[in-house]
């Protein structure tokens, strides 16, 4: 009996521990698979799935910025003004264009203020998109497909091989590495030369 | 040796109580005892003779003197208060609203998802723009007729950072501390926002029919002849043209400007030259021996940032033979400090060390000597000084050296300086004359002429945009009794002002135009050398500001233009070739300036004949009793800068005192008046009393007493400005703008507490700042081969270098060099990190509970007797410790190693222990102790470094070598896939140094000038016997003395030591 309450003593602590540790990287708190409506029904299934623009049509600044850089209201109007130039759903972006106001999007990844992401060095690193942000061809509002949380930056930036990609398939939603693992592991060593990647761990590297 | 170390003689014993910790026992009983050794080991190297280090090197009076009160206060490790509670909050209080708030929070707290964060977009992004990446743009600003060419970084169109311009021939790259705070005055949430005539709020358009009709009416009238201007002095091309075409329009108007400088230098020179307009320019590159009458050429002011650049040059021995400053002036100054021998004399006797000077030289310089015979005395114990200064000057040969006089010195000192430099054979060399920027006259005889116009009713209306005059101009000026209500002929008179701030002069003006910030509008300006700057926009006016050029505009009765359109058809017109001036133009905007506009030389000599009125006219003040002096102060100029708070908290150079000016004396005179510092006493002068705080100042001429101008503001709005400090105004006259015998200072009750930022902590006698004569380093005598062991020798294996050493590898090994015979201490360096770092302001009273937020300090210590002392200025952040006391201590990793050297501090992770503070010997951790950002305005959040995280409370923050700069160019490097250039990388000290005291680099390459200086026979590093192993290294500053005056101190040459 005493042996039984004593393992429940350590027990509930340790559940109450563990609990709260599972409770933090769960997705309820890092904000994983939490779709966010948007001022504009813009549906990426559409533009980057069905019509495969590429990413950096509209995010032009990615591989040149620390921000990939929200499309300015002339990116949607270059098209829109030619196609569905009448349609509804595009009656707040054109309010917007002519009245010189901004649209007002929210925000979907959003990192600590004391967290310094740089959206250049990844993507001329041979990180791609979808590494981070997931099927954002299958999204219809875009949600946060990693968790964001220091120990997944951390497990690629101590082994980046297994996430780069050839520079050609950067922007690409549907490339994956070589099934076979040796070959995979072939081409990851492969490409950390060619682009000389030195990922790095300081924590100066993130938090100034 | 005392007898400290007791602890082997009685060890713990081990086998007493059970409670005991075990003891380890896989060591040998007897093993050294590391702690004690080391403690013996410093005892053994702290020599206690009397050439002990801390006894010649001090940073306080108290502290030279050894007073009670300074032993009591310094005893324990943290000064009174340090470690109290912030006020106005009982802790329990604090805690039962924390518990009522987390309550009111759980009924909310569903979600864990921050309220959403909206982003943004541009309509349509600017080409030149990358969200994310800093745009540089070329401005100017002006300050007292001189325009400087910056560099102003700006970020998604706002501005957060200001750089000299590199390719400005007087910047050079470097910005002084005026333009480095001058971002912070742009988004200054005190700055004016209304148009006002009277008290009722106007829109621009009434003013505009008002003027277009007043000025209408006054040109078919009587031309004008009742309408005057009261400027700044103008340089600028563009302002001076309109300025012309208003005269067109209304010939018999006047204009008169006005200089807090006054600038007697140019008075001087129009009298030399047939009343041409000219200015001097100085050489100091070639300058072998330099004579400066009171004049702090090395201030840091706009001006003088090519003097700092030339002058440090010459002062490092790797560079060639250095030069040799003789210094004569009553205050100790920034300049004094970089002197190699310094006279303390009153300013009224500066002119006789002229004269005498003068004398000895010969030539025409001799007879301007004999006009000023008997105007003032030169004390016969200086005689061997003006010998040697005087046998210097001559072997230095001709064109080889340069006597310069102070802007406070009267026109007859600046004659003697131009006779001697003629006679030197200078003139031409290191003393050039070119056709002045500024044309006009400056100086009180122009505001008097002003003020009898309006006093004989000869005006109706008056427009200032001049800097605040009520307030800068000596009160028997009048302008502010004929501006008062009660004056006669107020009624009649319509005064328009414009200006960034409600201040005194605006209370009086019955217009009132809020100005733009130059940084908001269009401008050009000319510098010192007649260079002429396009002053670009960075921003919309934040607070509906009205542009100068636009306001004046307004008299020519033509349709509105913005000030854009007004500055480019001037351009335009003065452009011969019209079908090639837009590409010219785009290129002199992107640029910042307009090459080859540098004024041209005056072939015609000086007409030294013409001076002998001014010297002989010269009426001497009165002796006796105490010399008034009035400066311009090193913080807030003339009191234009008082509402900015990083110049309030800047530490003075000198004082190194915050957030006041104080009445300044020697401790000789303090001594016989029975003043001590924090005195209250009576300053009574020309019938007028002045209540002020004294403070005592080590070198401080005697019988001298100094009053820095621009405190005691009582600017409506100014809330920074108001309640700081104290206005000398009422003791100042248009006979003695900056000094006067005759003054009296009488001890009263009460007492005022300073904030110093200096006295903080103790040096426990440790060789810290190490100047010596270049001599002495060459052939180093006995005491300071003990003090280079001390700083450079062999560390002692596991005792002194007790952590293990890391292989930091072939990639980059951050480290800086911090060259202290280049310093000249003036401070620009720590508004720069203050701003690049987003480092907050915390006030006096968080000061003095030794709570400054700077990451950059600049220690500034005395040698020598206290009566006249010897300075040194240290610059001093965190180090970049290999081996980093703080690390080790730190219970959550907040603070740990770069694999490249850096000391990290990880914001995120800190929870406010501070055991990394205490255990850091250099002090240069700063702590968060109240939320020091809250509370800001929208405006204000704006000049944030997007880059660098904003500290919450509870945090602990310091220098990080800039590592947002480095990440910046790391990754713009590998993208491009180079190494880091050396010229790609500057921290923001180094950057704005004009003195180049400061260099940042990777010491893995040897082709760094980091790494040389590093391996330099100067360089020592801070605290070296800790074992710490510093990242930054300092160099030993030389001096240059001149034996005559100060014999080497050769000990015997002990055999085999160099």
């Amino acid at each position: 009996m005493s042996r039984l309450s004593a393992a429940a003593l350590l027990a509930v602590p340790a559940i109450g521990i563990g609990g709260l540790m599972a409770y933090v990287r769960s997705p309820y708190v890092t904000n994983q698979q939490m779709p966010i409506e948007q001022p504009i029904e813009f549906d990426h299934r559409h533009h980057a799935g069905d019509e495969k623009i590429d990413c950096q049509y509209c995010h032009f600044t990615v591989d040149k910025s620390p921000s990939a850089g929200i499309p300015s209201t002339t990116v949607c109007m270059s098209c829109h003004a030619q196609v569905w130039n009448k349609s509804p759903y595009l009656t707040e972006v054109r309010k917007a264009f002519f009245a010189d106001e901004p649209i007002r999007w929210v925000r979907v990844h959003n990192l600590p203020d004391f967290v310094y992401f740089n959206h250049a060095i990844h993507v001329n690193k041979g990180v791609g998109c979808a590494t981070c942000h997931g099927r954002i061809d299958q999204m219809a509002a875009v949600e946060q497909a990693a968790p964001l949380t220091m120990a997944w930056c951390l497990e690629c930036h101590r082994n980046p091989e297994p996430n780069l990609r050839p520079p050609e398939f950067i922007t690409s939603m549907t490339w994956t590495p070589p099934k076979d693992k040796a070959e995979a592991a072939a081409l990851g060593k492969k490409l950390k030369d060619e682009y000389d990647v030195h990922s790095r761990t300081s924590c100066s590297t993130c938090h100034r | 040796m005392p007898p400290m170390n007791t602890k082997r003689d009685n060890p713990p014993s081990q086998e007493s109580s059970s409670f005991a910790l075990p003891v380890v026992s896989d060591r040998p009983a007897a093993a050294p005892d590391a702690v004690g050794e080391a403690l013996e080991h410093a005892a053994a190297n702290a020599n206690s003779s009397e050439h002990g280090y801390g006894q010649s090197y001090w940073r306080s009076l108290e502290e030279k003197l050894g007073t009670s009160e300074y032993m009591e206060e310094t005893r324990p490790e943290f000064p009174v208060g340090a470690d109290l509670p912030p006020s106005g909050f009982v802790r329990r209080e604090f805690m039962q609203l924390l518990g009522a708030s987390l309550a009111l929070a759980g009924a909310t707290a569903c979600s864990t998802r921050p309220e959403s964060e909206k982003l943004l977009a541009y309509t349509k992004t600017p080409p030149e723009v990358a969200p994310g990446n800093p745009l540089h743009y070329a401005s100017a600003m002006t300050l007292s007729g001189h325009t400087s060419g910056l560099l102003i970084t700006a970020r998604e169109g706002r501005p957060v950072k200001i750089e000299g311009n590199p390719e400005h021939p007087i910047n050079q790259g470097a910005a002084c501390t005026f333009e480095q705070a001058w971002l912070l005055s742009l988004y200054d949430p005190n700055r004016a926002r209304v148009l006002r005539q009277g008290k009722t709020p106007r829109a621009l358009r009434v003013l505009n029919e008002s003027l277009t009709s007043l000025s209408t009416k006054a040109a078919t009238d009587n031309g004008g002849s009742r309408v005057r201007f009261l400027t700044d002095p103008v340089g600028s091309p563009f302002t001076g043209e309109l300025r012309a075409r208003i005269q067109k329009k209304l010939p018999n108007a006047r204009f008169f400007s006005t200089s807090s400088n006054l600038d007697t230098q140019s008075d001087t020179l129009r009298a030399l030259f047939g009343g041409q307009a000219v200015s001097a320019l100085y050489d100091f590159a070639n300058a072998d021996i330099v004579l400066s009458l009171d004049a702090d050429f090395l201030e840091s002011c706009p001006g003088n940032l090519l003097h700092i650049r030339q002058f440090a040059d010459r002062r490092d021995p790797r560079k060639g033979k250095l030069n040799r400053l003789y210094m004569a002036e009553a205050r100790f100054s920034v300049t004094g400090g970089m002197a190699d021998h310094r006279l303390r004399m009153k300013s009224a006797e500066v002119l006789g060390l002229a004269t005498a000077v003068a004398q000895a030289i010969g030539g025409p310089a001799a007879s301007l000597a004999s006009a000023a015979a008997g105007k003032s005395k030169l004390d016969a114990k200086h005689a061997n000084w003006v010998q040697a200064v005087v046998a210097d000057l001559r072997s230095a040969g001709a064109g080889r050296s340069v006597v310069i006089a102070g802007e406070r010195q009267p026109a007859a000192v600046h004659a003697l300086a131009h006779a001697i430099n003629a006679e030197l054979g200078n003139t031409g060399k290191t003393v050039r004359y070119v056709q002045s920027p500024i044309a006009e006259a400056t100086g009180l005889s122009q505001v008097r002429a002003l003020v009898e116009d309006v006093e004989a009713g000869r005006v109706d209306t008056l427009v200032i945009t001049a800097y605040n005059p009520v307030y800068t101009l000596p009160d028997d000026v009048g302008l502010a009794k004929v501006l008062s209500k009660d004056h006669p002929n107020r009624a009649k008179l319509n005064v328009i002002y414009t200006g960034l701030y409600e201040d005194e002069t605006s209370a009086h003006a019955d217009w009132f135009v809020p100005a733009a910030h130059p940084l908001e509008t269009w401008g050009d300006g000319r510098s010192v050398d007649g260079t002429v700057s396009i002053a670009q926009p960075l921003i919309q006016p934040l607070f509906n500001g009205v542009p100068e050029s636009e306001l004046l505009a307004l008299f020519l009765d033509e349709p509105l233009k913005p000030a854009y359109q007004l500055l480019r058809d001037y351009w335009r017109g003065q452009s011969a070739d019209a079908a090639d001036f837009e590409a010219r133009w785009d290129s002199w905007v992107s640029q910042g300036f307009i090459e080859n506009t540098a004024s041209p030389a005056i072939t015609a000599a000086p007409d030294f004949g013409a001076a002998t009125s001014l010297v002989s006219g010269y009426a001497p003040p009165a002796e006796g009793e105490l010399e008034l002096n009035f400066v311009l102060d090193y913080k807030v100029y003339d009191g234009r800068f008082a509402n900015n708070s990083w110049l309030q908290e800047l530490p003075e150079p000198i004082t190194k005192m915050v957030w006041d000016n104080a009445a300044l004396l020697g401790p000789d005179t303090a001594k016989e008046l029975g003043l001590s510092p924090g005195d209250m006493a009576d300053l009574t002068y020309g019938g007028q009393k002045l209540t002020v705080p004294v403070w005592i100042v080590p070198g401080h001429a005697d019988k001298t007493v100094t009053l820095a101008l621009g405190y005691g503001r009582t600017g409506l709005h100014e809330s920074v400005a108001k309640g700081v400090g104290f206005d000398v105004k009422p003791l100042r006259s248009m006979k003695a703008p900056w000094f006067d015998g005759g003054a009296t200072l009488t001890k009263v009750r009460g007492s005022y507490k300073f904030s110093l930022t200096q006295t903080h902590w103790r040096m426990e006698n440790r060789p810290i700042a190490l100047d010596m004569p270049l001599s002495e380093l060459e052939h180093p005598s006995e005491h300071t081969e003990f003090v280079l062991h001390r700083v450079k020798g062999e560390l002692k294996q596991h005792v002194q270098d007790n952590l293990p050493d890391y292989d930091y590898g072939s990639g980059y090994k951050w480290g800086m060099a911090i060259d202290l015979s280049r310093c000249t201490g003036c401070s620009a360096c720590v508004v720069a990190c203050q701003a690049e770092n987003n480092i907050p302001v915390v006030g006096k009273e968080q000061v003095a509970r030794s709570r400054e937020m700077n990451w950059l300090r600049i220690d500034r210590y005395f040698e020598g007797p206290e009566n006249d002392p010897k300075m040194v200025m240290q610059p001093v952040m965190c180090v970049h410790c290999e081996k980093a006391p703080c690390e080790y201590v730190c219970p959550v990793n907040a603070t740990v190693h770069s694999d490249e050297g850096l000391n990290d501090m990880v914001y995120n992770r800190c929870v406010g222990t501070r055991y990394c503070s205490n255990n850091c010997p250099y002090k240069v951790r700063r702590f968060n102790y109240l939320h020091y950002t809250a509370g800001k305005t929208a405006t204000e959040k704006m000049l944030m470094n997007p880059d660098v995280t904003v500290r919450n409370r509870g945090v602990m923050e310091k220098c990080t070598y800039c590592v947002q700069r480095i990440e910046r160019a790391r990754i713009d490097a590998r993208v491009n896939r180079h190494l880091i250039k050396e010229a790609d990388l500057k921290t923001a000290c180094q950057q704005t140094c004009a003195a180049q005291a400061i260099v940042f680099g990777s010491l893995n390459d040897k082709q760094q000038l980091v790494t040389q200086l590093h391996e330099d026979v100067r360089a020592y590093k801070l605290l070296h016997e800790l074992g710490t192993r510093p990242r930054t290294s300092h160099l030993i500053r030389v001096r240059n003395p001149n034996t005559a005056l100060e014999p080497a101190k050769h000990a015997e040459p002990k055999e085999g030591s160099h």
